[in-house]
């Protein structure tokens, strides 16, 4: 009896090893890009696809509200003066010019993209509530930067799966351990505030199109290796 | 400072010049100008134009010019040129030198007035515009400021957004004058430059104002290349594909500028373009084309986020002819058209009735009571003209005896006239009216009809009438009984031999002497007279007044002459007139119920033979039996107005006391003839026709 048993199991395992090693992972993949766990099913050219348009998408998106931001706040002679309140944009070590684009590697236009989108992260969330504190805020804008910030976050996972599937490299932490760049507490006046906000936007339409260019110039290179200049 | 500089020029100036004057003590300037003095104008006209000479020249030539040309601004030279003149001519020249250096030393402000600063720093230039066509390098024109009379260098300084370093334009040449070129090693995306652009003279510099720029921003590409128009055929109508390419330098395969693309398109002659967003894709079809001619195709492109382009060269083709509006014109027209007839149509059929009766007006028929429109239709004329004729005594013996009417008939026995049966059967109102002045003076007509037909009664009748008037009521009571509205009667005026008188009333129906063709007994004539007088009793029965009634009265004597009357038109129409007509059946008859009692013998028709003979009978008091046939007269004639004419016959003595007998055995009996009532059916078409039958039930 007792042997009997043993061998049925037995022989159950031995019917079933070949699904122990088979994972558990769903035939067809979550349609956005932004699911973490691995999709086997999608064609890596359709999900830089996927994160190309993404990506456009953003940038559509962030310009539209850049532009009706200065047409509400910004008064007229100010508007081609976005550094006079000396508010730049954060530069990151990532390429700037096409030269300098050309030259670099893949893994490091994904890494660039990488980190473009962590820095944008938290800005966004700071730029929403100082919105809400607007009084007379379109809801456009609200609504929009809203929408931006929630599709960045699905463009990192995005990002962060085509590194995993294009450079093979491990899965990398997602935690932004990053300094606290803008204080919350401080609320600076109306003015200030404004131009903050605008600079903000700005310099984020600015960066939405980087990544854009970039991830266009990845796929060139992924189909046309000669002739991407 | 420009007026500082103007003021420290000139003060030195004359001194080291070559001297074509000199200062002389008295501070006259003696210029000693050369004889070609036009020249000199043109010298300095010319040296001012090439802008070349030193300001020291300039002041001298200007002096010169100024001898010769600001006479009028000087004021207070002339005045003192003029003071000067009157002097003599050594004198005069002494004096115009002096002029001249106080031109001179009043130089410097007309030259600053008469215009261009000699020597100042250069005036702020201004950045115009910068431009990128691909997104990897870029331009900046400026436009320059006043260059202040010296030779102004100008450069451009750029600052990168983050750093502080401060660059100048790498290339200023292959954009042009007035420009810097920054190329690819040099251009960085994403990034602000701020912009500078400095004058600088030997005098000092001017700063424009900084200008940001992001190349990202500035993008505007070239115009697409190679615009293609081909003139293409879909199912039979033309339409126009436009292909292009982008600007050569733009790299769009690469995905680092994304353009998109529209077109416009005119006829030639025409002015407004129309415009087309194609998008990205780089080839378009037109479609919507009006009409054939000469088309017009312009090709422009933009990046995401950049300027338009300008509009590519034009591009011509030609488009053929075709009726595409003409063909829907027509199609509109005609279905329009169409539906416009349908709706008259359809309105025509629902008014159609109405459309014929006012067309064609219907053609009024004839309306003649029996007229029957099938007969006509059938073309027999014998059947139309029989059916109008209505009781066709002697010559239609077919006809249903339904359809004959007879009145009645009237016989009328006075001793001076013959005794004639009448029978009017179409009667007329002269008739009858005519008779119904003469009848009427029997006044025991009795109740059947006031208007009498019968003569010549007074006396005897009233002596029947009284016997009778017991007997006719007994024999309207039966007759009520039985329901027979028709009656023959006919009224024996009796005792009287000379003056009797024998009306017989209507009891003739038409049917009859048809029947009495074939052989008849006398049961069956009289059965038939009964059929007939209860047939048409129902037809009868519509009077309202239809109160005939019999008549009966019986009376002992028996030799009576029956005469039928004399003026057959007369009584009967008295009597007609009394009854009811066919159309008036419902007139009452007011003769018949009036009928006084009276002394008359009434006679019925027993049967007609085949002779057409009318066998009277004498009606017996309430009897109604078949007698034996005897003949009672005899028709002597039908008139053209269907009136029956009887006669008695010869043996009319015999005939009558057999009646009387005949009388006399029936007299027990009550009964009730049935007056045979003929009625014309037909008469109610004729005015005023009055059926000869009185209507006259007795009841028994």
């Amino acid at each position: 009896m007792h042997l009997v048993s043993v061998m049925r199991r037995c022989v159950w395992a031995v019917l079933l090893w070949p699904n122990l090693l088979t994972s558990s992972v769903p035939l067809d993949c979550r349609q956005e890009q932004g699911g973490v766990s691995r999709c086997s099913s999608i064609s890596q050219e359709k999900l830089l696809d996927r994160v190309i348009q993404h990506a456009e998408l953003i940038y559509r998106v962030s310009e539209e509200s850049c532009s009706l931001y200065e047409e509400t706040f910004i008064p007229l002679p100010l508007q081609f003066q976005r550094n006079q309140a000396g508010y730049s944009c954060r530069t990151l070590p990532i390429p700037s010019s096409r030269s300098e684009v050309q030259q670099i590697s893949d893994k490091w236009l994904l890494h660039s993209v990488l980190m473009l989108v962590q820095s944008w992260l938290e800005p966004l969330v700071y730029l929403q509530t100082s919105l809400d504190r607007y009084d007379a805020a379109p809801e456009v804008i609200i609504n929009k930067t809203k929408w931006v910030s929630e599709k960045l976050i699905s463009l990192e996972q995005g990002v962060v799966v085509l590194i995993k599937e294009m450079l093979d490299e491990g899965l990398l932490n997602l935690n932004h351990s990053e300094e606290a760049l803008f204080q919350y507490d401080v609320q600076p006046e109306m003015v200030e505030s404004v131009m903050k906000d605008y600079t903000l936007l700005s310099c984020f339409k600015k960066d939405a199109h980087k990544m854009e260019a970039f991830l266009k110039l990845l796929k060139c290179r992924q189909t046309e290796i000669y002739n991407c200049s | 400072m420009a007026t500082q500089d103007v003021g420290a020029g000139p003060r030195p100036s004359p001194a080291p010049a070559p001297a074509p004057f000199r200062i002389t003590g008295t501070r006259e300037l003696m210029l000693r100008l050369p004889r070609a003095s036009p020249l000199v104008r043109l010298v300095s006209l010319s040296s001012r134009l090439t802008g070349c000479a030193s300001r020291r020249e300039r002041a001298l030539l200007g002096a010169a010019a100024g001898v010769h040309h600001g006479r009028g601004t000087e004021g207070r030279e002339t005045g003192k040129t003029l003071l000067w003149l009157p002097l003599s001519g050594a004198k005069m020249r002494n004096v115009f030198e002096v002029m001249l250096l106080l031109l001179l030393l009043l130089l410097p402000l007309v030259t600053a007035h008469a215009g261009g600063q000699p020597n100042s720093p250069p005036g702020k230039p201004v950045l115009t515009s910068c431009r990128s066509p691909e997104k990897e390098t870029f331009t900046c024109w400026w436009k320059p400021g006043s260059d202040g009379g010296l030779s102004t260098k100008h450069s451009l300084f750029y600052r990168k957004e983050s750093s502080d370093a401060v660059h100048e334009c790498p290339d200023y040449r292959t954009a042009g004058e007035n420009s810097c070129f920054f190329n690819k090693n040099n251009t960085a995306i994403w990034v602000n430059y701020n912009i500078t652009v400095v004058a600088t003279n030997s005098l000092g510099s001017a700063y424009s104002d900084p200008v940001e720029v992001d190349v990202v921003y500035i993008v505007q590409p070239n115009p697409p290349e190679n615009v293609t128009v081909s003139v293409m055929e879909d199912k039979g109508w033309p339409f126009l594909r436009v292909s292009w390419e982008p600007p050569r330098k733009a790299d769009t395969r690469s995905g680092w500028i994304t353009l998109v693309y529209e077109l416009r398109v005119k006829l030639k002659e025409e002015d407004d373009w129309e415009t087309h967003l194609a998008g990205q894709q780089k080839m378009f079809n037109i479609l919507s084309l009006p009409s054939g001619g000469e088309y017009q195709v312009e090709v422009r492109c933009r990046p995401d986020h950049g300027f338009w382009s300008e509009w590519s060269s034009t591009s011509k083709a030609n488009v053929p002819h075709h009726f595409r509006r003409d063909n829907s014109t027509w199609i509109l027209m005609t279905v329009f058209f169409a539906f416009t007839f349908l709706i008259v149509a359809w309105l025509l059929h629902l008014n159609r009735h109405n459309l014929k009766r006012c067309i064609l007006p219907p053609v009024p028929g004839p309306k003649i009571k029996g007229f029957d429109k099938k007969l006509l239709k059938s073309g027999k004329s014998n059947e139309i003209f029989s059916a109008l004729v209505v009781p066709d005594y002697p010559s239609t013996p077919s006809s249903n005896y339904e359809d004959l009417l007879v009145d009645y008939l009237e016989v009328y026995v006075p001793t001076e006239r013959e005794l004639q049966l009448e029978e009017s059967k179409d009667p007329h109102d002269d008739r009858l009216k005519s008779d119904s002045s003469t009848s009427d003076s029997d006044s025991g007509r009795g109740s059947c009809d006031s208007h009498t037909l019968l003569v010549d009664k007074e006396a005897k009748e009233e002596a029947r009438q009284a016997e009778c008037g017991q007997t006719r009521t007994e024999v309207q009571r039966s007759l009520k009984d039985w329901d027979a509205l028709t009656y023959a009667q006919i009224d024996m005026v009796g005792r009287d031999v000379p003056s009797g008188r024998v009306k017989t009333w209507p009891s003739l129906y038409s049917p009859l002497p048809r029947h009495s063709s074939g052989p008849l007994d006398q049961q069956s004539s009289l059965q038939m007279a009964k059929q007939h007088s209860l047939s048409t009793s129902s037809f009868l029965a519509q009077e309202a007044s239809g109160e005939s009634y019999w008549d009966v009265c019986s009376h002992g004597e028996l030799p009576r002459p029956l005469r039928a009357k004399t003026p057959p038109h007369r009584g009967l129409r008295a009597r007609s007139d009394a009854d009811v007509s066919g159309a008036g059946l419902k007139r009452a008859p007011a003769g018949p119920r009036s009928l006084a009692p009276h002394t008359s013998e009434y006679v019925e028709v027993q049967r007609v033979n085949n002779k057409d003979v009318v066998l009277l009978q004498p009606v017996v008091t309430g009897c109604y039996q078949a007698l034996p046939g005897e003949v009672y007269s005899k028709v002597k004639r039908v008139d053209s107005d269907n009136i029956l004419l009887l006669q008695r016959e010869a043996r009319e003595e015999d005939g009558y006391p057999g009646a009387e007998q005949e009388n006399t055995t029936q007299k027990a009996s009550a009964c009730v003839y049935a007056a045979v009532l003929v009625q014309d059916q037909m008469a109610p078409m004729v005015n005023g026709y009055v059926d000869t039958a009185t209507m006259c039930t007795l009841t028994c």
